[in-house]
């Protein structure tokens, strides 16, 4: 053993016993089960993504993740920052925590997710995202070949129409609302949205999802952020009703930048 | 080298566990994990429901006084797959609460550990686990 592996050695004994002796106070506290669900999330399917009889790459799984939560920014590339227009800027910081529409059980919209698992279901013609949570909804996504409608109502999810690029899923939307935010933090957007989302399943238990947000009336230029949803095996959706008794927003205080 | 890059490695996961998980949508905005509060009582009511279930403590204090505390938990869906059931807790249940109270400073808290009435220091899953942290880029 070198002096400095030795060094290292001592270096991480201490870190280790601050950082844990910090947490240990008490006897750790455990799930009612055991070793709970969080154990089964964590052992994360290694090898290649599995394919269709047809060859294509089949995105069929529970999924966890793979878009903005607390702010759509930490998807960007390194050293990249939002450029978003002066005026929504402004908006944006004026924002209260408490109309995130996520939290008053309104939908997500694209391309934010909840912390809650989703299941992606492919058929010939349509490839559905079910969302367990916020709002135990879906997205349909049409994969016959239309086009997208001239003239659409604005929507939470809009107008979604797919096709496959080699190994990856191709998503475009038109047709949103500008009712969602895209975080926590309330970063905005208008009806002029239009995402593009490549779906990548890089291996049996990662997807990449990789979304251009072309939005000329918040931004001043497209943007792309990536984020990685995990598969859960063996986990199945659950019935999540976020509107059954969500009288207690008024209690959140605060501007949503904070956050 | 490869013990030095062991303990580099080790080190790194050990500052990721040390850090605060992902909340849900309303616990910054809503509580403070700056405000700890533990909470002894008796439950008095238990709503299983979403988006957090949630049950109410009756607390004494030294002079006898009892204040009713609203306490959040994750979402039946977490809970449940974190080994809860709607039993877990029941009306008249002694138990203890550690916590974050709420930011507005009404009588209601984030319950992030609950002691149930056998002894077992249970995880509520609303502040660090409510469900595992989405894995972001």
């Amino acid at each position: 053993m070198t002096r400095i592996a030795r060094l290292m050695a001592i270096v991480f004994c201490v870190l280790a016993i601050s950082v844990l002796g910090a947490q240990q106070t008490q006897p750790a506290a455990t799930s009612p089960a055991g070793s709970g669900g969080l154990d089964r999330a964590l052992v994360a399917p290694t090898g290649p993504a599995p394919r269709l009889p047809n060859g294509q790459i089949d995105l069929s799984g529970v999924w966890q993740g793979g878009g903005p939560v607390g702010n759509i920014a930490d998807g960007l590339a390194k050293g990249e920052m939002l450029p978003i227009r002066p005026e929504y800027l402004k908006i944006m910081e004026s924002r209260n925590a408490k109309d995130d529409p996520e939290a008053n059980c309104l939908p997500t919209g694209v391309p934010r997710r909840d912390p809650y698992p989703w299941r992606i279901l492919q058929t010939p013609t349509h490839t559905f995202l079910l969302f367990e949570g916020n709002i135990h909804s879906y997205r349909q996504i049409f994969m016959d070949g239309r086009k997208h409608p001239a003239d659409l109502d604005p929507t939470w999810y809009g107008h979604s129409v797919g096709h496959w690029e080699g190994a990856t899923l191709v998503v475009d939307t038109v047709g949103f609302n500008d009712k969602f935010w895209f975080d926590f933090r309330g970063t905005p957007h208008t009806e002029k949205l239009h995402t593009i989302e490549r779906y990548t399943r890089t291996n049996m238990g990662t997807l990449v999802i990789e979304t251009t947000v072309d939005d000329p009336g918040a931004y001043t230029k497209p943007f792309t952020v990536t984020f990685t949803a995990r598969l859960r095996p063996g986990e199945e959706l659950m019935e999540y009703i976020c509107n059954e008794n969500n009288g207690f927003v008024h209690h959140i205080t605060g501007s949503a930048k904070e956050f | 080298m490869r013990l030095i890059a062991a303990v580099v490695a080790g080190v790194a996961v050990l500052m990721v566990m040390a850090r605060p998980a992902i909340a849900h949508h309303s616990f910054a905005a809503e509580y403070d994990a700056n405000k700890p509060v533990t909470l002894k009582g008796t439950v008095s009511k238990v709503e299983w429901m979403n988006p957090h279930a949630r049950f109410y403590v009756d607390v004494k204090d030294e002079k006898g006084a009892v204040t009713n505390w609203n306490l959040e938990l994750a979402s039946p869906n977490v809970l449940v797959r974190n080994g809860w059931t709607r039993n877990s807790l029941k009306v008249g249940d002694e138990v203890t609460v550690e916590g974050s109270r709420a930011k507005d400073g009404s009588n209601m808290a984030n319950a992030r550990v609950v002691k149930l009435a056998d002894g077992r220091r249970v995880f509520a899953g609303s502040s660090g686990g409510d469900a595992p942290p989405p894995a972001q880029k």
